[in-house]
């Protein structure tokens, strides 16, 4: 069983449900960064997230901060360094909506 | 469960005058927390007991539900106990391999252990663990049901009151409503009719995915056919629902109705009712049930209490909630953790967060361990009234622990870490959140995402001085 709130989201809008957890085939960056050719968005995020917190590239003096590694700036727009509040936004950009 | 550490405790409530605590009597209730009355003990009926049980805390010794191999297996369970085996164990072996298998499948071994083990008379209860494999099979027809109960007037025993309590619950347990009212109609007509305890079984897997009038009709055509009529329970069960489904006026006339059937209300009804205002926050009618009750001498239990604090919390109405914690030690009960809780709910929604981790001092005094919930309205409250220190302290606790967020809780705290600029911690929330699944994945990063998309929206609009502040972080 759904929360009720995870329940009213899904039958308020099940288009943005779908475009986080549905698998999405991989441009070539991504697909060398994961290692799969589809992931989801969220699949996506997480597996970012686990390799900055695997590799330390969060700043020491700042944990907001992530020193990109050259893996990473290949998926985060070759910036050296990104705020971690951006990197939602950062990985949608991977995942543009569908033309309808 | 931990307890608050003194340091969270003191620094909260210093500059508060205590109160005198003479309030509560100063001996640790041992009692179990009741919860609110959503299932009343006296519904669980004494048939259940005939059941056998299944034996979940040991490995099915049947690996494949082939019948030559569960046969072999039997032969050489037979041959490596010394003791006779004795009838609760063939039960408990047909039921495993029952399990797997088919009922054709089960009935063979039930044949091949007659044959094989002489020393082995099934009774009743053999036969029930077949049938109520049978009702899980799905079938449409009701075929492998008759199949069995067939199979059991053969070998002499007819069905009873107890064959058919068994048949519905399991049909209802596999989702099968229709299935168990149509049995119940045919096997009225074999002498097997049912007792109140399936009725009201029944009558309350209705409720849950019928609607009301359709459970209406089912009590009409069982008070024609089988001259069953609804009892106390039935009433209660059906109260109930129209309330949950927010429908006053059929509550309404449901007692009405109880009250031409010459029934007296019970302290559960009046529960239920009660349950009913409050979740519409009807604190003033709650009251009024609560002195309806004193007036036709049904005396309040601890649910009852609980209910009316609950919902005198929920529509902030706190001062009355706790001079009704107050009637309720007087009368002998012990506050249990709901009780607090629910305070603690209402004071967090005033803004009065540093009465609630008093109250939250007052009642491990008392010896009553706070819960999960208290934990998190707890949170939930800290974090709202910007006390984030506080909120990361219980948190901290909550962690150690190893305790689930709420929803409410988590989508909080993680707002009043980014509103500090504090990302990196929130993020770690959010790892939290999804290692202890605590809420699904799917819930974390929206929330998480959503709040990080307000952070950026905030750190636009706001004038320079300020977005220092959010830019910073630690």
């Amino acid at each position: 069983m759904l929360p009720p709130v995870m329940k009213k989201t899904i039958t308020d809008n099940p288009k943005k449900l779908a475009n986080l957890i549905d698998l999405v085939n991989l441009p070539s960056t991504l697909r060398e960064f994961t290692g799969q050719s589809q992931i989801s968005r969220l699949g996506c995020f997480m597996r970012v997230w686990s390799y900055i917190k695997d590799n330390n590239l969060q700043d020491p003096n700042n944990k907001n901060v992530v020193n990109c590694d050259e893996k990473l700036r290949s998926v985060l727009l070759g910036k050296p360094q990104v705020e971690l509040s951006e990197l939602p936004t950062l990985i949608k950009l991977h995942f543009p909506k569908e033309p309808k | 469960m931990g307890k608050i550490p003194p340091s969270l405790r003191s620094s909260v409530s210093t500059s508060i005058i205590k109160k005198p605590q003479s309030l509560i009597p100063n001996e640790s209730p041992s009692h179990k927390p009741h919860h609110f009355p959503k299932k009343p003990a006296r519904k669980i009926p004494p048939q259940l007991s005939e059941k056998t049980q299944e034996p979940t805390a040991f490995r099915n010794p049947f690996s494949s539900p082939n019948i030559s191999d569960a046969k072999k297996v039997f032969t050489s369970i037979v041959a490596a106990t010394k003791s006779p085996l004795d009838l609760r164990v063939h039960n408990a072996l047909l039921q495993s391999y029952a399990a797997i298998s088919t009922v054709n499948d089960s009935i063979s071994l039930f044949n091949h252990m007659i044959k094989t083990h002489p020393a082995f008379s099934p009774d009743r209860s053999t036969y029930h663990v077949l049938l109520s494999q049978s009702c899980k099979a799905g079938d449409e027809t009701l075929g492998s049901v008759h199949q069995v109960l067939n199979f059991m007037l053969t070998n002499g025993f007819s069905p009873d009151k107890v064959t058919t309590d068994i048949a519905v619950r399991s049909l209802c347990s596999a989702g099968n409503v229709d299935l168990a009212v149509e049995l119940v109609k045919q096997m009225a007509m074999k002498n097997a009719a049912p007792d109140s305890y399936t009725y009201n079984f029944l009558v309350k897997c209705l409720c849950k995915s019928r609607s009301v009038s359709s459970v209406y009709e089912f009590i009409e055509s069982m008070k024609s056919s089988l001259n069953l009529k609804p009892d106390l329970v039935t009433y209660t069960i059906l109260i109930d629902n129209v309330t949950n489904r927010e429908n006053l006026r059929e509550a309404t006339k449901l007692v009405e109705m109880l009250a031409e059937e010459g029934f007296k209300p019970d302290c559960y009804i009046y529960n239920t009712i009660m349950k009913g205002f409050c979740k519409l926050n009807l604190g003033k009618e709650a009251v009024d049930v609560f002195k309806k009750m004193k007036e036709e001498g049904v005396e309040p239990d601890l649910v009852t209490y609980n209910t009316l604090i609950f919902g005198l919390s929920k529509c902030g109405r706190i001062m009355e909630a706790k001079k009704y914690l107050g009637v309720m030690v007087e009368m002998g009960h012990f506050p249990d953790a709901v009780t607090y809780t629910s305070l603690m709910n209402g004071m967090c929604r005033k803004g009065d967060v540093l009465g609630a981790m008093e109250l939250l001092e007052e009642m491990q005094a008392q010896g009553c361990q706070p819960n999960v919930c208290t934990y998190n309205t707890l949170l939930h409250g800290l974090c709202k009234s910007k006390l984030l220190e506080k909120g990361l302290e219980l948190y901290g606790l909550m962690k150690e622990c190893t305790m689930k967020l709420d929803t409410a809780s988590y989508a909080t705290l993680v707002r009043a870490l980014c509103r500090e600029g504090r990302v990196a911690d929130a993020y770690e929330v959010f790892d939290y959140a999804v290692e202890s699944k605590s809420v699904t994945d799917v819930a974390a990063y929206t929330t998480l995402e959503g709040t990080l998309k307000w952070l950026k929206k905030a750190r636009e609009q706001v004038v320079p001085g300020e977005a220092t502040r959010l830019h910073v972080g630690r």
